[in-house]
């Protein structure tokens, strides 16, 4: 079966900046904005985009991430054709086999995959970012411009561009070089981590690549710079719109603010859903003293308390005299009477019992920071959990 | 269960209940913010382990057919078996118009009858608001060694129902016909456990005389020729739905916190169409109160003791109160609604007033701008 187009989405990083968050669970299925787990944009994504076959290169706690995926039905891709296919590291006859040791020696130890459907290119995703993308709009600019790798860009401000890789662009408009976090950045296209490549030109590569024992196998550091010493044409493809890498608990917490902004990113678009897949719950309750204000609240809560500028998943329970503000509360998240949450993130079937204090609004500091409460943590009676904590399970505060 | 094959009634419409069964069947009707009455009925089947499921329905089924899909989402788009849709098959001597009773559906079908694979049947209504423990009934069933065992609850419901009138051994052999309110005995939910021998039998014995009524000549015939009827007591919530009143009454009730318990048991989960929705904005003027909200609203104004289906708007200032919107349905700024009950996909413009009444509700029809 020949592809035009199938996509690779590497979801097998641990996420170790989200620490308690992603203790059990891989990032890409992490709760996210109510409704979803992260992984659901790129899905939803390449489902909107007509992309009907992805690889999701898993190796970090996937059990979570194989269940919730299961065979592709919420995202449409359950098609006799394509669909969507977990790729752990596995062992092959008389090779001892190994883990995926960067970004592209995941892609190297999946070829075989990408064969059986000899797509002509290949499109690269993150499981870690929020944003709504045409990929096939960038598909046929790379096939325009005959690029051996389009490289998704945004533009950023110059102060930002030092923490991105900057992709500098010649005066025909291809990639002229590339830098990975420049001091001095000579351009402000930074790269999305989002590449679509020719596939016969990668598989020489990652094959190359893969012989070159200095290398880190990784496609920001080792592959694209390659490429560019060779001289083969990179293209930057310009996205507009709302994009945000959600790797560490600041820029999780954001997002998900993000998510309260009708004007940021419209996911009440229905020309552009995003799909998830949750067992349905009833319609969430708001009890006779709760206060809903800015937020967004996800069936089976129930909430008696108040709740400002949070972003509530499904089944959060929020009992009467409890208040939570400017916080994210993923899936059965407990808040009971009197208990207070505030720029805060709660895991997974947390619970903040009664009468508890978790986080503290903005001081100044460089000290502040977001608490967050891991999955399953509990938060004993009357306890105070100081700004930018962060609480293991193992550890009831 | 493997030995338990389920039928569903879901032909009829109650004539009481006007606008809201136009264009679709009683067993459609959207019912709790998120589902449609015959979620009930087969998610109750579901939890008790039953895979084949025939629906019958005779007219105004698209909407049911749109919900009911393959049957995926209760595990019933099976290789073998599974969710089958029986609509009339148009056999001349049926072909006479609506199904004037439950034995003339199932005759109407009765090639399918004969071909369940399994010994035992369940039949229900699709219209019955209970998730029961159909588990628990067949144990009982089983156990009891009845050949056919009815499902009942305690209470008097107001509407018209059947009655039995349980011996000491817990078997009935006396049915109290068409009554209301409480008296002697417990009420049917008119949902039974039976082998699929009497089934037929009973559905032979009717075709042949031209009877066409389950109670009044299946189970009046049964218990003459001195048939016994083994009882099993539903305690949790149920409510048998046949007029505006009560399906408004119904949905206010699961805005408490006990009948929405008996009904949403963590262990009997209800399965519906799963829709593609965003988590529901309350935005920064919004205020609501003893309400059930699904997913996908965006929420502006005040909303107090209603029930929000989908993908519903309510802009700034409009107030809600005592309210059922069903999906899609988009109040306008300032708009005051009491007691109103707007189907799907309405529009009610800004400023407008609504007020009606618990017992008598307004009811905006499908798609309607007012």
């Amino acid at each position: 079966m020949k592809k035009s187009c199938i996509a690779m989405l590497l979801a097998g990083g641990q996420g170790s900046r989200l620490y308690a968050l992603t203790q059990k669970v891989a990032k890409p299925s992490m709760p996210f904005g109510g409704k979803y787990r992260i992984i659901d944009f790129p899905l939803s994504n390449c489902a909107n985009s007509g992309i009907d076959t992805v690889g999701v290169l898993t190796q970090y706690r996937p059990l979570q991430l194989n269940s919730y995926i299961g065979s592709g039905q919420a995202w449409d891709m359950d098609t006799s054709d394509g669909g969507v296919f977990i790729l752990p590291p596995y062992q092959s006859a008389g090779e001892k086999g190994s883990w995926f040791s960067g970004t592209a020696n995941a892609i190297y130890q999946n070829m075989s995959f990408i064969e059986m459907y000899q797509p002509q290119n290949v499109l690269i995703l993150s499981g870690d970012h929020i944003y709504k993308m045409n990929y096939d709009l960038m598909l046929r600019e790379h096939i325009k411009k005959g690029a051996a790798c389009t490289i998704s860009v945004l533009q950023v401000s110059m102060e930002e561009a030092t923490r991105f890789g900057i992709m500098n662009v010649g005066d025909d408009g291809y990639i002229s070089e590339f830098e990975e976090k420049p001091k001095a950045p000579k351009s402000d296209l930074a790269s999305m981590g989002i590449y679509i490549f020719n596939w016969e030109k990668l598989r020489r590569y990652l094959i190359e690549d893969e012989a070159d024992p200095a290398s880190d196998k990784d496609f920001g550091k080792n592959i694209i710079p390659k490429m560019l010493a060779n001289g083969e044409k990179l293209w930057p493809y310009r996205f507009e719109g709302y994009w945000r890498d959600v790797g560490t608990i600041t820029s999780l917490w954001d997002a998900n603010m993000d998510m309260l902004s009708t004007t940021l990113i419209n996911l009440f678009d229905a020309s552009w859903p995003i799909m998830s897949s949750w067992p349905p719950c009833p319609p969430h309750y708001i009890g006779s003293s709760a206060q809903v204000v800015h937020s967004i609240v996800t069936e089976g809560c129930v909430i008696e308390g108040r709740v400002e500028n949070s972003v509530l998943s499904n089944s959060a329970v929020i009992k009467s005299g409890a208040s939570v503000l400017y916080s994210v509360l993923m899936p059965g998240a407990v808040v009971e009477e009197g208990a207070t949450v505030e720029y805060a993130i709660l895991g997974e079937n947390a619970v903040v019992r009664a009468g508890a204090h978790v986080g503290a609004p903005p001081d100044g500091t460089d000290a502040w920071g977001v608490a967050t409460c891991g999955p399953d943590t509990v938060i004993r009676s009357g306890a105070q959990v100081p700004a930018g904590a962060m609480i293991y399970e193992s550890g009831e505060v | 269960m493997a030995d338990f094959h389920g039928i569903i009634f879901a032909y009829s419409s109650a004539p009481e209940m006007g606008e809201l069964v136009r264009t679709r069947t009683s067993s459609s009707l959207p019912f709790c913010g998120r589902y449609r009455l015959i979620d009930f009925a087969l998610s109750s089947m579901q939890n008790a382990g039953i895979r084949d499921v025939g629906v019958i329905m005779q007219r105004d089924y698209q909407s049911l057919l749109d919900h009911l899909g393959s049957g995926k989402d209760w595990d019933m788009s099976r290789r073998r078996g599974g969710l089958r849709m029986l609509p009339p098959f148009g056999l001349p001597e049926y072909h006479t118009g609506e199904y004037i009773g439950t034995i003339e559906a199932l005759n109407a079908v009765s090639t399918y009858i004969h071909d369940i694979p399994q010994k035992h049947v369940v039949i229900m209504r699709g219209s019955l608001a209970a998730n029961l423990d159909l588990d628990a009934a067949i144990q009982q069933h089983l156990s009891s060694g009845a050949e056919l065992t009815a499902v009942c609850a305690p209470g008097a419901p107001s509407e018209t129902h059947h009655r039995f009138v349980p011996d000491a051994d817990g078997f009935s052999s006396k049915m109290l016909f068409t009554r209301t309110g409480g008296g002697e005995g417990v009420a049917s939910l008119e949902v039974y456990i039976i082998s699929k021998t009497l089934l037929l039998n009973m559905m032979d014995s009717c075709a042949a005389e031209n009877k066409r009524h389950f109670h009044r000549d299946a189970i009046a015939g049964y218990l003459q020729q001195g048939g016994r009827i083994g009882i099993y007591m539903h305690d949790g919530y149920s409510a048998a739905i046949t007029t505006v009143a009560d399906y408004f009454r119904a949905n206010m009730d699961m805005l408490r916190a006990d009948k929405r318990a008996a009904m949403f048991p963590p262990s009997r989960p209800v399965r519906t169409k799963n829709h593609e929705e965003v988590s529901t904005y309350y935005g920064e003027a919004a205020c609501a109160c003893n309400s059930l909200v699904a997913d996908g609203c965006i929420i502006e104004g005040t909303v107090n003791n209603s029930i929000l289906f989908s993908d519903v708007r309510v802009a700034p200032g409009a107030v809600l109160d005592g309210c059922i919107v069903m999906r899609g349905g988009v109040i306008g700024e300032n708009a005051q609604l009491k007691n109103v009950i707007a189907d799907k996909y309405t529009e009610l413009s800004p400023y407008i007033t609504l007020t009606g009444s618990p017992r008598l509700p307004i009811v905006v029809p499908k798609s309607s701008k007012i």
